[in-house]
């Protein structure tokens, strides 16, 4: 078991607008989520000496604009007045950002600051997603010429061969997405908050990389969520009930094809996260009163549910009918909507969400009693990080 | 209106150049590890079994079968708008497990294309410079 386990906390949330297309550079809407962030944990910003944040942009040929394009450590040391000499920080590439956050834990055990400020901000300009450079170099040039270089077609495609090797079909993945729309729609902050979605919705939607249609992709938001965290000590005297980080992992990127992601990809990555968050938190799958597990596409969460051994390899698509996923259901999974119904924050909403659940602060949405929650990021073919947080240290 | 995009061209580079050369003489082939005798696609730069750093080209039969596919709605790269919707196939080349390639399937109808599918390559010009490696149902 991890030695640092309950030795760290978050001890608030903060959300900018999430909207398809804001009028509002990046960067300001980061710095709404952070004084949000800030203020929630009844801090003020002059305390906040320690920053760290996952900064690529979500798609390829995206710009680099700092405050724009993108918001790093740099743009918000510059426009928010924070402690005069922030002590530690972290920019991190792999693992998305449950990375950022396991690093501030480790940054807050080792005495590097005291209160570290976390953000994910996205911007999603409508050009999203198509590839447009002339020349296609590395792994591109042999996707590119043929139409092929999106992420979702790998994530249609291993789709595609679950269903052939499994017998799930879209009906079966219909369910968690409107069980994900239903959980959206009591949560204000979502964008499809006030949009219900029946399964004839659902298979209505048009389709966009079969057999995905509009529905099994995320909605890219722009915005931002931040989060502070702290040490248990300090985070006894805040406003908020803490939310105590009881255990972490990350996937080590090992896969079978180097083309492109297969389903085998899947269990060789999510595994190797899911093993190091169960045993650093000394907790498993069946102590988890709620689970947040990534849906950048709608599979991804059925696959997230089978690496982490919440049921077994190829039975998710089962598992999740019959109400068992619902709010009220023995197993509710991302409570708050995910990133198909809430948008694509990168994993930032589920880790939001899993302490809202476990601090008592999920109104409508509350799990009776919850005491342990995941939250799982990233694509578990891909990079993906996770943490377990707790309602007691 | 602006005037319609044209497709990606592929950057060779010095893993991947012998690849491309074969190409332009239609011929298909593959990195083979020397001492393994593993097929690695794309070339690497140590062979993905053995770590081997002794890799060359080899000659593959260009058969094998679909293991799996999408069909496209919305471009994912420029230059493929009019050819919506159009299908992507990751093909299982025969000469061994997961050994991957890619290709659009060009012609294809829609409605045929299984999992399972047999097919096989044949080159496509785009331009004096450029073969492509497609794949056509048997």
């Amino acid at each position: 078991m991890w030695h640092g386990k309950g030795k760290t906390a978050i001890v608030g949330i903060g959300y900018s607008e999430l909207v398809r297309q804001s009028k509002r550079p990046l960067g300001l809407l980061a710095l709404d989520a952070c004084r949000e962030a800030i203020a929630d944990a009844g801090l003020s910003p002059r305390q906040i000496d320690g920053l760290a944040t996952y900064p690529e942009a979500p798609f390829l040929g995206a710009g680099t604009r700092d405050g724009v394009d993108i918001v790093s450590v740099a743009w918000i040391i510059n426009h928010l007045a924070l402690a005069p000499d922030v002590r530690w920080y972290a920019q991190i590439e792999t693992g998305m950002i449950a990375a950022p956050v396991i690093e501030g834990a480790h940054a807050l055990m080792a005495g590097a600051c005291d209160y570290v400020l976390i953000w994910r901000a996205l911007h999603q300009p409508r050009s999203y997603g198509a590839f447009s450079a002339a020349r296609a170099a590395g792994d591109a040039q042999f996707l590119a010429p043929f139409g092929c270089v999106g992420v979702i077609q790998s994530h249609a495609m291993a789709w595609r061969r679950y269903m052939h090797q499994y017998g799930a079909t879209r009906e079966h993945l219909g369910t968690f997405v409107v069980n994900s729309r239903r959980n959206a729609n009591l949560n204000p902050r979502a964008f499809f908050y006030t949009k219900p979605m029946t399964r004839d919705d659902y298979f209505a939607a048009r389709p966009i990389a079969e057999p995905f249609c509009l529905f099994d992709c995320d909605v890219p938001v722009e915005g931002c969520v931040a989060l502070v965290m702290t040490s248990a000590e300090r985070a006894r005297d805040l406003r908020r009930p803490p939310a105590y980080i009881a255990g972490h992992g990350q996937n080590t990127v090992g896969r079978r094809s180097l083309l492109f992601y297969t389903l085998d990809d899947y269990v060789i990555n999510g595994q190797s996260l899911a093993g190091k968050l169960w045993s650093s938190a000394g907790l498993g799958p069946a102590d988890m009163d709620a689970a947040q597990l990534y849906d950048g596409f709608s599979p991804s969460t059925l696959y997230w549910l089978e690496a982490a051994g919440f049921c077994k390899r190829g039975e998710a698509y089962a598992f999740i009918q019959d109400g068992r996923i619902a709010l009220e259901g023995e197993l509710p999974v991302n409570t708050f909507g995910g990133s198909l119904s809430e948008g694509r924050l990168h994993g930032m909403g589920h880790i939001a969400e899993a302490v809202f659940q476990v601090t008592g602060r999920a109104e409508r949405r509350q799990v009776p009693g919850a005491a342990a929650v995941c939250a799982i990021d990233g694509s578990p073919m891909m990079r993906g990080s996770g943490i377990v947080v707790t309602r007691d240290p | 209106m602006a005037a319609p995009s044209e497709k990606p061209v592929p950057l060779a580079d010095q893993l991947s150049q012998p690849f491309w050369d074969a190409a332009r003489q239609r011929r298909l082939v593959v990195q083979r590890c020397a001492d393994c005798g593993y097929y690695n696609h794309p070339p690497r730069p140590t062979c993905d079994r053995c770590s081997s750093q002794r890799l060359e080209f080899a000659p593959v039969s260009g058969r094998g079968t679909i293991y799996t596919f999408t069909v496209m709605h919305q471009p994912s790269v420029a230059g493929f708008e009019a050819e919506l919707p159009y299908v992507n196939i990751v093909v299982e080349l025969e000469e061994q497990p997961m050994l991957f390639m890619v290709s659009n399937l060009p012609h294809a109808e829609l409605d045929k294309i299984r999992i399972g599918g047999r097919v096989e390559v044949w080159f496509e010009e785009r331009g004096p410079d450029l073969a492509l490696a497609q794949f056509r149902p048997v």
